[in-house]
């Protein structure tokens, strides 16, 4: 009878762990399950070689090839038939990913996770994100190519869901104990939102207005110009070179106490709205993209290299792919999962890509509301007018609600109470627009024109898109909704929303945009620089651009080389030169001589001018110098915008709220300039006191942190890594510490947590036959166990492509190439 | 039915059990076989055939696919070694069998007439 009790005890117990979560361990029984569970789970993310399955939705037979890279090779008889198909294949390998993506955008993490997801969840739904897609997909057009499309891939994403077996459950559901949602047309446009938040949600106001309340309005204006006084824009100037702008910067003047309030407000307001963590400063979210006319082409075809840079995660926010449709299209590239169609690719006649514009497309509005509590109506020219409101809803994942909130909005768009005051923002991402029509059209275009028709009406998020075709044309147009205010037209300052005359007055017509078409030079490039020299056009489009120096380096490289070779254009994107580097050195150098000449240098500043002049200025795994020159540079930024601390701030001012490294190169021309001088100290320091002093006070910090100037510890290699964390930031199913060539401000720039860089790299030369390459870190699987979940990685690390295998019937594919076949045939409903 | 085949048959129907139903078969194939069966060392070979149909259904997932990849993060993550989660994907049936057998497990008939109480080999 003991025994039998004890086997009842452990029967419960072991039935209890294998239904139910004990601690942080999900339920065991569907876990283990050797047939059903994670180890079956994992022999399933090898597909079978052939594979027929019907499903519902289809019109007619999509064969769909897998080729041993894990990319789909969909061949439809029609648009909606691929896209049902892609649908389809993508579910089946990043289903965890697609929703999580959008989960993220709807706010609904909490769902999964409870409330330690709330704060991320909150600030979702606050921005609107959720609600900007629900109003984008209630006024599509039903009939659209667009709206047929998502609705297409939602009922393949959802054959896929209902026809899973158990094993074919993602792992990760496993570990959070759930199991996938339904997939609605609207998670398309909720990752849309998403994007749109990553690439187009920014305010550089806020270091100018920091700058102003301590600086002076003058002072301020001059450090955050709108103008780029390193001109090497998007569109070419004709100048061959880049211009400069280099007159001193106005004194620093009075603070101005004004600005400290609105700095304080915006600030409060973007805190509230957004990510909750600081974007990196500088460009680690630098995108490059290039075209070279055939005239200056080693083959004598226009070529094309796109480089987009994203947050890096695993898996990767890409999903290659290849879909035929007969007479349609012919389209292969990446796309996001959870998105139908190519986004960046080629087809038989053109080639494009996209860099973001990161324009400013986003204001606040102080609003007069009825009650300061609970508001029900704001004022709008003496009348008031009816609130929009939302309530949010948060639940955990038992459907227990663990929060409400209500989210106001305006005709502007939502509304947050911020010290007091109730802010509304406004946002091009709330506007209407058709950006699946734009995307999904470029599948079928045939040459740059029609290319560029199609982005015609593109709204949000703002994109620099370069296309080459075949016929040797290349063209670039900073694509987008830029919107006219009234005034001085620039959207920097708290509006007063009680007035229509605040609003929006338009926005940009296209003709007016950046745009280039087949210019003299014989290539267009694009590096999130300003896109066009205010000398030839003057329209107000934002000011938060970056440095141009990834600009310069792709030109220079370009204007080197009369006749690129494709593989050429692979090298550049890992190129480890830098035109900040370029440009900063021989101040260094020069001001440790001149110290040295005029008694005041010491051997320490010689041995670190000694170090620093060994450098190729190369960011190489193998180099030990570029970690002195950026210790040095951070502390020539620290010295030199001494001025920009305020009063009783110990901490210092954080990166991303200085002045971009041009500045100091503009006032590096001025040996005098007053923003030289450290005023902790009595003497009155000039330029080379301060550039000797950074030099050998980074070298002191170095040695002091790493060893000796000859220690393997200052290899780049072991001071910079690409960081590429998995959705849950599960390190068993991250990638972490890989040593990358690249340093800040090179064409593969890396900000220090490593959490941003190149996503998707490819190169096409468009000839008679397309050729084309292409890599991103990860691979074509999101199950972590599978052989194509980070398959791509050594190669994307070392800077390799692969090729694209692009074939025009699914016969011409190399039977050894081939993964899986998988025959999609309609099910009878 | 020589005890051997007795054990494969067993072993194989827990494996067909957790095969379709799902593994909590596994404690029900075993409770009916502690109730039937007159094997003197049923609870026990109760317990050693799940693990067995388990180990088959794992040998045969490890062929299929990258099994050894999976385990090694599912050990990062849990902080186990990965021995660990083999040895818990045997032990889980095992311990479900053992346990459902010995609770439905009726007296040996020789016992039962002898009044002796039964023991649980």
């Amino acid at each position: 009878m003991i025994t039998r009790g004890i086997a009842a005890v452990a029967l419960a117990a072991l039935l209890f762990a294998g239904f139910r979560r004990v601690g942080p361990l999900p339920p065991l029984g569907p876990l283990l399950d050797p047939a059903n569970g994670v180890w079956a789970g994992a022999a399933a993310t090898s597909f079978s070689r052939d594979q027929s399955l019907a499903i519902p939705g289809l019109e007619k037979p999509v064969r769909v090839i897998i080729d041993d890279r894990g990319v789909p090779h969909i061949f439809a008889e029609s648009d909606l038939d691929a896209y049902r198909a892609l649908g389809f294949v993508v579910a089946r390998d990043r289903l965890f990913q697609m929703e999580t993506q959008t989960r993220a955008a709807a706010g609904t993490i909490s769902e999964w996770a409870g409330s330690r997801a709330l704060p991320s969840d909150r600030r979702a739904r606050s921005l609107g994100l959720a609600w900007a897609a629900e109003r984008k997909l209630a006024d599509h057009d039903t009939t659209s190519a667009g709206y047929r499309a998502i609705v297409a891939y939602s009922e393949g994403v959802n054959s896929w869901i209902e026809s899973m077996r158990p094993r074919d459950l993602p792992v990760e559901y496993r570990l959070l104990n759930t199991r996938p949602g339904r997939w609605e047309p609207v998670h398309s446009l909720y990752f849309l939102s998403r994007m749109s938040m990553t690439l187009a949600l920014n305010d550089a106001t806020l270091k100018r207005l920091r700058a102003q309340s301590l600086v002076g309005a003058a002072a301020a204006d001059a450090l955050f110009p709108v103008n780029s006084p390193i001109q090497e824009p998007i569109q070419p100037n004709g100048l061959g070179a880049p211009r400069f702008d280099f007159s001193d910067l106005p004194a620093p003047g009075a603070p101005d106490l004004s600005a400290a309030d609105t700095h304080e407000l915006r600030e409060g307001t973007l805190a509230a709205l957004e990510r909750g963590g600081r974007p990196e400063g500088g460009d680690a979210l630098g995108s490059n993209s290039w075209a070279v006319a055939p005239s200056r082409s080693s083959t004598g075809h226009a070529m094309l290299a796109g480089d987009p840079h994203l947050d890096l995660t695993l898996p990767s926010v890409w999903y290659e792919m290849h879909l035929v449709v007969p007479g349609r299209f012919d389209v292969a590239g990446v796309g996001f999962p959870g998105v139908p169609g190519v986004i960046i690719g080629f087809n038989r006649d053109i080639a494009w890509t996209f860099t973001n514009t990161g324009s400013d497309v986003n204001d606040f509005y102080k609003e007069v509301v009825d009650d300061s509590i609970s508001p029900a109506r704001y004022q709008l020219d003496g009348t008031w007018r009816p609130l929009e409101s939302r309530v949010e809803v948060y639940r955990d994942s038992r459907g227990s609600v663990i929060a409400t909130d209500t989210v106001r909005y305006t005709h502007r768009g939502p509304m947050q109470k911020v010290d007091g005051a109730w802010l509304s923002m406004r946002w091009t991402l709330y506007e209407k627009s058709r950006e699946i029509d734009n995307f999904l059209s470029l599948a079928p275009a045939r040459n740059a024109d029609e290319w560029l028709a199609a982005m015609h009406d593109y709204i949000a998020p703002t994109q620099n898109g370069l296309v080459a075709d075949r016929a040797g044309n290349i063209a670039i147009r900073s694509i987008g909704s830029y919107p006219t205010r009234p005034g001085s037209g620039r959207g920097d300052l708290i509006l007063d929303g009680s007035i229509s005359a605040s609003d929006w007055t338009g926005r940009l017509a296209v003709e007016r945009y950046p745009f280039a078409r087949n210019p003299e030079q014989g290539f267009l490039s694009s590096a999130n620089q300003q896109p066009v020299d205010p000398m030839r056009n003057a329209a107000y489009m934002g000011s938060d651009w970056d440095s141009p120096w990834r600009a310069m380096r792709i030109n220079s490289l370009l204007r080197e080389n009369a006749k690129v070779t494709p593989d050429q254009m692979r090298r550049f994107q890992t190129d480890p030169g830098s035109a900040r580097a370029d440009a900063f050195v021989p101040f260094f150098l020069e001001a440790a001589k001149r110290e040295k000449a005029t008694g005041r240098g010491d051997r320490e500043l010689s041995e670190a001018a000694a170090a620093l002049g060994e450098w190729d200025r190369r960011y190489v795994r193998e180099s030990r110098r570029a970690a002195l020159f950026e210790s040095a540079m951070s502390e020539l930024a620290r010295r030199t915008w001494d001025e920009l601390i305020a009063p009783g701030d110990t901490a210092g001012v954080p990166g991303y709220n200085l002045p971009e490294a041009q500045m100091l190169l503009r006032i590096a021309q001025h040996r005098e300039s007053v923003w030289w001088d450290d005023r902790s100290t009595p003497a009155r320091e000039d330029r080379d006191a301060i550039f000797a002093a950074s030099l050998k006070a980074g070298y002191a910090k170095l040695i002091g942190e790493k060893g000796a100037a000859s220690s393997d510890e200052w290899l780049w290699s072991r001071i910079r890594h690409a960081n590429i964390n998995h959705l849950l930031r599960i390190p068993a199913f991250s990638a972490m510490r890989i040593p990358v060539q690249g340093g800040p401000s090179t064409l593969s720039p890396s900000g220090g947590s490593g959490e941003q860089g190149a996503s998707w790299r490819m190169v096409v030369e468009l000839g008679p036959e397309i050729r084309a390459w292409g890599v991103y870190p990860g691979g074509q699987s999101g199950a972590p166990a599978s052989r194509r979940y980070k398959d791509r990685l050594s190669r994307w690390t070392m800077g390799q492509l692969d090729q694209i295998l692009y074939p025009r019937t699914s016969e011409d594919l190399d039977r050894k190439r081939i993964l899986s076949t998988l025959n999609l045939s309609p099910a009878r409903q | 039915m020589k005890p051997i085949i007795r054990y494969v048959l067993l072993a194989g129907a827990f494996a067909v059990a957790t095969y379709g139903p799902g593994w909590w078969s596994v404690p029900l194939v075993a409770a009916l076989w502690g109730f039937f069966s007159a094997d003197v060392h049923r609870v026990r070979n109760a317990g050693l055939a799940a693990a067995a149909g388990w180990g088959s259904l794992l040998l045969l997932d490890v062929a299929r696919g990258p099994v050894g990849a999976m385990a090694a993060q599912l050990g990062e993550l849990m902080n186990v070694p990965v021995f660990t989660l083999y040895l818990l994907t045997l032990l889980f049936p095992a311990l479900l069998a053992w346990s459902a057998a010995a609770v439905t497990r009726r007296p040996d008939p020789a016992l039962r007439d002898s009044g002796l109480p039964a023991s649980s080999s």
